[in-house]
């Protein structure tokens, strides 16, 4: 494991994010014990691994989201394009350094209709080209399209989803994390997000997913890492990962 | 029932039956103009409830500020000393520096009392009972300060009374409700319409996922205090117009009822401010009007108790969901 913390920090002068050796906690108790990982333009990288190993508390923490809900740094490194992320407030590193997260359970705002949600989320942006995007998202979730003007609380759980990502969309970011995006999607529609994804990343947006199926993520990841218990203890290509037998049967069910 | 009562003062024996029915007009009108007062504070109570889930106790206190605010200024813009302004100018110039002021001093409340507990993430209890605390400072600072003498709101308006089918109505009841409908409409459009509203409800639904909008959370809770004072100081002003003799405690009683009607209306929804301090004022006033005076507050509150029993949230209130 030392190793391949040590190969990983020399590839990280041109990182899009980079990691650096990440100590995190809520209150005394640590969930990430120095961490470092990275992050290539226009890559789809996975971070998988068991209930608890620390998955969203590093995407929180990587946003910069503020207590209690959120880890709080006590050592380590976070950078973007270079720049330490450490005393960016969250809706900076929206705002500036185009980064934004679809949270793990959604969080869409329930009380405001579909297209109010959409159009909150084109906040930082000019009225001008927020249409095109509009036109974009309803392309990819037509579903959404449908339900406009309904207020979100009374979408099904996979609309919500839907809704979810196309608000990180909306929001105009380059890099866009996601946490269990697949979470209470039917398999058909399962495969029908990763497929969107793989359009978004193939246009140009840098993907990094948390997923609890991980087969499917490694499948469409060019890279991976496995966490367990604050730690990271295996990286590698999606394929090589699926390759090694210790880890399909610790975290991948066989 | 307007049309009504013209109906019933035209005919010749006016005093036999028109009496009652103009008495009882006569004592709405008061019941809208006292109801504008509690709608204008319930709505700063409402709109940071709504907003924050925080019930802010001081806030009866920044409408006392509000009105010592004006009393201040406008003495300023009339003393002699100073720009020795006419009175309509100095109403005029009045009453923006009053609502521009009184915002600034709930957006300080909020920037130095409320803000570093809600970064400690402390639970909410810990920030109602610093807003109560704030309330008493605004209070006893003032009486310290200004010392016990009431202050007198110098005259701004000159004062109207128009006589309509037997019922007095002055210039400045008819300005003081309509300022309430005006704001209530102004602010109505704001939440639902423009995109900061659109914010604020959003806050009261997820606060977490605001930022991820890239949508600064702290920017949004000003503006709901600014707002929210800003209202309150508007509603201080023509209090102290109406009623021109200031206290310190001037805001306590009123505040509280003020957040009573709030509640009665259903807290965190503007419409159920709106009609929970018109509901208040009319059942204050109409047992005034037709029991003894001690009463008024027994039999209102009492009123308001069964109210609440029928409909624990309130009139407008939904059960925790679909807040401002
Ligand atoms: N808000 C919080 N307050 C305190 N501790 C937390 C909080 N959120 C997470 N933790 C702790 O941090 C550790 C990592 O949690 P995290 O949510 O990052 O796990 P995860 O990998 O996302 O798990 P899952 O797959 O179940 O979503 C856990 O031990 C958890 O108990
Ligand atoms: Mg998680």
């Amino acid at each position: 494991m030392d190793t391949t913390v040590r190969d990983l920090s020399q590839k990280q002068g041109s990182a899009l994010i980079s990691v650096e050796n990440l100590h995190a906690g809520y209150g005394k108790i640590e969930a990430l014990h120095g961490i470092s990982f990275h992050v290539e333009q226009g890559e789809i990288v996975t971070l998988i691994g068991s209930n608890g190993a620390g998955k969203s508390s590093t995407l929180k923490a990587l946003m910069r989201l503020a207590p209690p809900e959120s880890p709080t740094v006590t050592s380590g490194e976070i950078r973007c394009k270079g720049q330490s992320l450490l005393n960016v407030e969250p809706h900076n590193v929206v705002d500036r350094f185009k980064m934004t997260l679809v949270p793990e359970g959604r969080h869409i705002f329930g009380n405001l209709t579909v297209m109010e949600n959409l159009h909150l989320a084109a906040w930082t942006r000019k009225n001008e080209d927020t249409r095109k995007s509009l036109d974009h998202i309803f392309g990819l979730f037509p579903r959404l399209a449908e339900r406009a003007r309904q207020r979100s609380d009374t979408l099904s759980g996979g609309e919500q989803q839907m809704l979810a990502v196309g608000r990180a969309l909306m929001t105009n970011c380059s890099v866009i994390l996601l946490d269990e995006p697949s979470m209470g999607l039917a398999p058909v529609l399962m495969y029908d997000m990763f497929r969107t994804l793989k359009r978004l990343n193939d246009s140009g947006l840098t993907i990094v997913v948390v997923e609890q199926n991980a087969r499917l993520a490694l499948e469409v990841a060019d890279r991976g890492y496995v966490l367990d218990t604050g730690e990271i203890v295996a990286e590698g290509s999606g394929e090589e990962l699926m390759r090694r037998p210790e880890i399909m049967e610790a975290y991948l069910g066989g | 029932m307007l049309s009504l009562s013209g109906l019933w003062s035209l005919p010749c024996n006016p005093t036999a039956s028109a009496q009652p029915m103009e008495q009882f007009i006569q004592q709405c009108v008061n019941a809208l103009q006292w109801g504008s007062f509690y709608a204008l504070i319930a709505l700063g109570y409402t709109l940071v409830y709504g907003v924050l889930r925080l019930i802010n106790f001081a806030h009866g206190d920044i409408f006392m500020v509000g009105a010592y605010i004006s009393f201040f200024v406008s003495t300023f813009f009339l003393s002699s000393s100073g720009p020795a302004l006419s009175r309509d100018l100095a109403l005029a110039l009045t009453i923006p520096c009053t609502v521009v002021l009184t915002s600034g001093v709930g957006v300080t409340l909020e920037r130095i009392a409320y803000r570093p507990l809600r970064r400690k993430g402390v639970h909410r209890l810990y920030v109602v009972i610093t807003a109560l605390m704030c309330g008493l400072v605004l209070e006893n600072g003032n009486l310290a300060l200004l010392g016990a003498s009431r202050k007198a709101l110098p005259d701004l308006l000159d004062k109207h009374i128009y006589m309509i089918s037997g019922i007095a109505v002055t210039n400045l009841k008819l300005i003081v409700i309509c300022t309430a409908l005006l704001v209530f409409f102004a602010l109505h459009f704001i939440v639902t319409r423009s995109r900061i509203g659109m914010a604020m409800r959003a806050v009261a639904w997820d606060e977490f996922a605001l930022p991820l909008m890239g949508i600064p959370l702290d920017r949004v809770i000003v503006f709901t205090f600014m707002l929210g004072s800003g209202i309150a100081g508007l509603g201080g002003m023509l209090f102290a117009m109406s009623y021109p003799v200031l206290d310190p405690y001037m805001g306590a009683m009123t505040g509280w009822k003020a957040f009573i009607a709030a509640v009665v209306g259903g807290i965190g929804d503007i419409r159920g401010a709106f009609v929970g301090g018109f509901l208040l004022a009319f059942v204050e006033i109409m047992v005034a009007a037709f029991l003894p005076s001690t009463f008024r507050d027994l039999f209102a509150f009492s009123i308001l108790l069964l109210i609440l029993w029928k409909r624990p949230t309130g009139i407008f209130g939904m059960p925790m969901s679909t807040k401002i």
